[in-house]
């Protein structure tokens, strides 16, 4: 049976309960094709029931509920399934199971979590401010996974006095710090009148970034694995504008015959 | 902000474009990157540690930007032969104000650009004044600009001793580079530096850190502690040395990281070569330092000292092939230190395995849905009893290699040179 869900939380925790016993539970919250002959129920969600759900899972292991709640976070379209299966899991053996990664639920569920948190530790590198005129920064993102609210305690931290936005430009939502308070906020565009520098500085990290190459030592599939390039949109360094330059050098002048390293250094 | 003719306006403390170029392009062969190992927290001021590091971009030579890796000056009183800014080279020189260097790394900073600050120079006018200069910037940006963010500060050889431990309380880190793997190619290619310039104020960093420690003091002395680098291929030494050298460092010094810089020749000099270090040779290099450090190996396991490391296979693989009586080994049973010597198995699959053999008994079937790499491991364990390695012991090398040489095998086209001779017979 394809139990399908609205994808809020209350909602997932209800169908939970509902679909626990069905081996072949399939948890949906998008769009799904059905097989020949295969059942489908919508849940609506139902607080007491998700309430009851939540309370016996953190008795049997509290940190599951916070995997859940990265899991639930993934762009992936399996996620729920990957959740539901890994809950079940934690339910049916009545303790912590993430020690069992020769099971499937186990490995799908440690493999999501994991893609999310190193997205998180990721854009905590490749996010890029811009400064407005107020003095404020702002920094747009296009994130896989919807992390941009676990990615505020980490600026906060490092910049407690400046005022900052990000903003997750694929789902039009902003986490705001304002110098005093944290916060959620819709925000489907923004116009940033920027900073009279602005533009100065982000020359400068340009100059920095050509300067600080070393072009006979050109490693473009490094570079690639270890920034892809769906981070590049906001970056005012431009990786693709100097792989591209570093392309044609390499085609203008020939490779020596050493072999070369495979993989990461 | 553009003026009337287009071109972008600074304001009085925005370095020149040009400066900043030259004082990177002096900075950039120094291949210290990490910015990990300072928990440094934020109390009012810019910025905080991150103890795991953080890479903000990838240049195309593949290596992270963490920090704002400048010089303070490139104008050198020494005559090191490797090095581009060398007092006998013709370049051009350009020397930064402590504020340019402060207004830079916190402007870059609060945009996320960078890490932090690694602060190195050239020995302008004496190493004292250059040391001087730099502890001022330093002190300038923990004080004046209070910065709290990562920063790396290169030691001058032969600077005082006292200017050094004034350094240590502002710096997250201080590396002084060996340079060389030995003191006789330090004295041909670097006569103005000797290994005491270099290997003392490690020393006395070491212990005042000891000291620190103990004391229990508040403040910071070297959070991230000291790391150094020395160049490969620039002069003759075999890798066994330099892993020994290594080994030493890492032992005695507690240093917390050695780097390997390939050689890349940007001067010309007889005493020199011409040539590129190859860049596998570095390769081998680290994952032997990596050996060393994480994996309990020794460096007189690894390889006798006047020799090199083999091209073909990796370090641990080399070493697994002379030592095939050890193995297969069964993942079910292995004690965690066996389990890191098998080839392909790091320290991540190493603790996945044990963690999931409690629970069941592992096949390959499972090894490879928890995602160990079994392409080199394959040959030198067994799994609930089955073994899917090679037969023949002799094949195993062989295999390990085209497995790396594979790795940058494509299909071939009908247009390509290679194919063309294929098709004409003379392959």
């Amino acid at each position: 049976m394809i139990w399908f869900f609205d994808g809020s939380r209350q909602a997932f925790f209800t169908a939970f309960l509902y679909a626990f016993r069905d081996e072949d539970a399939v948890l949906s919250a998008g769009s799904r094709q059905l097989a020949l002959g295969q059942d489908c129920t919508f849940v609506r969600a139902d607080a007491e029931k998700a309430k009851k759900c939540e309370a016996r899972l953190a008795e049997i292991d509290p940190q599951c509920l916070k995997e859940f709640d990265l899991l639930a976070r993934s762009g992936e379209e399996g996620r729920w399934q990957i959740a539901f299966s890994y809950l079940r899991l934690v339910a049916a053996r009545g303790k912590p199971v993430r020690g069992m990664l020769a099971e499937d639920a186990v490995s799908e569920a440690t493999e999501c979590i994991r893609r999310v948190t190193f997205e998180l530790h990721r854009l905590k590198g490749f996010a890029r401010f811009m400064e407005s005129e107020s003095g404020a920064l702002y920094a747009p993102l296009s994130p896989d996974a919807d992390i941009i609210d676990l990615l505020l305690p980490h600026f906060r931290g490092r910049m407690p006095q400046l005022p900052f936005v990000l903003h997750d430009v694929r789902r039009g939502k902003a986490a705001v710090w304002d110098g005093a308070h944290a916060f959620l906020a819709p925000l489907e565009r923004a116009e940033v009148a920027l900073s009279a520098n602005e533009a100065g500085w982000q020359a400068l990290w340009k100059q920095y970034y050509a300067s600080v190459n070393i072009p006979s030592r050109a490693r473009l599939k490094q570079m690639r694995s270890y920034m892809p390039v769906r981070y590049w949109k906001f970056m005012p360094e431009d990786p693709s504008a100097a792989e591209r330059k570093a392309k044609q050098a390499a085609f203008q002048t020939p490779r020596d015959g050493a072999p070369r390293p495979q993989g990461s250094l | 902000m553009f003026d009337f003719w287009g071109r972008v306006c600074y304001t009085v403390c925005m370095i020149a474009p040009e400066k900043l170029r030259i004082l990177t392009e002096s900075a950039k062969y120094d291949v210290s990157c990490s910015s990990s190992g300072s928990g440094r927290k934020n109390t009012g001021g810019l910025g905080n540690g991150m103890p795991d590091g953080c890479c903000h971009s990838f240049t195309p030579d593949g290596r992270c930007v963490s920090l704002l890796k400048i010089l303070l000056s490139n104008d050198c009183v020494f005559d090191c032969k490797y090095c581009m800014s060398r007092r006998s080279n013709d370049v051009p020189r350009a020397t930064a104000s402590p504020e340019e260097i402060c207004e830079l790394t916190v402007d870059f900073y609060k945009r996320n650009y960078i890490e932090g600050l690694f602060l190195s120079s050239a020995v302008h006018l004496s190493p004292d004044h250059t040391m001087e200069a730099l502890v001022r910037t330093v002190k300038l940006l923990r004080g004046k600009y209070n910065f709290q963010g990562y920063i790396h500060m290169k030691g001058i050889p032969k600077a005082d001793s006292l200017l050094v431990t004034e350094a240590a309380r502002y710096a997250d880190r201080i590396s002084y580079n060996v340079e060389l793997p030995s003191a006789e190619s330090l004295k041909l290619l670097a006569p103005q530096k000797s290994r005491e310039s270099l290997l003392l104020p490690m020393r006395q960093l070491q212990k005042e850190r000891a000291l620190f420690c103990a004391e229990k003091r508040k403040g910071f002395f070297l959070p991230a502690g000291q790391t150094t680098q020395m160049i490969v291929g620039a002069s003759p030494e075999r890798d066994g040395r330099i892993l020994r050298l290594a080994q030493s460092l890492y032992r005695v010094t507690g240093l917390k990281r050695v780097y390997y810089s390939s050689y890349v020749p940007v001067v010309e000099d007889g005493a020199l070569p011409a040539v590129q270090s190859p860049a596998i040779r570095e390769h081998r290099l680290y994952q032997a330092d990596w050996l060393l450090r994480f994996y309990g190996f020794d460096a007189e396991e690894l390889l006798p000292e006047e020799t090199d490391l083999p091209l073909d296979v990796d370090p641990k693989c080399a070493w697994a092939l002379r030592n095939l009586h050890l193995f297969p080994v069964e993942v079910n049973r292995a004690p965690l230190e066996v389990l890191l010597r098998v080839p392909g198995i790091g320290a991540r699959s190493a603790q996945k395995i044990l963690s999931a053999r409690r629970y069941t008994l592992l096949n390959f079937e499972h090894l490879k849905k928890m995602r160990v790499v079994l392409k080199r491991a394959r040959h030198f364990i067994t799994a609930g009893g089955k073994f899917y390695g090679a037969k023949d012991e002799r094949c195993i090398r062989p295999l390990l290699a085209a497995g790396e040489a594979h790795a940058g095998a494509r299909q071939l086209s009908i247009f390509d040179e290679r194919a063309l001779a294929a098709h004409t017979g003379e392959l």
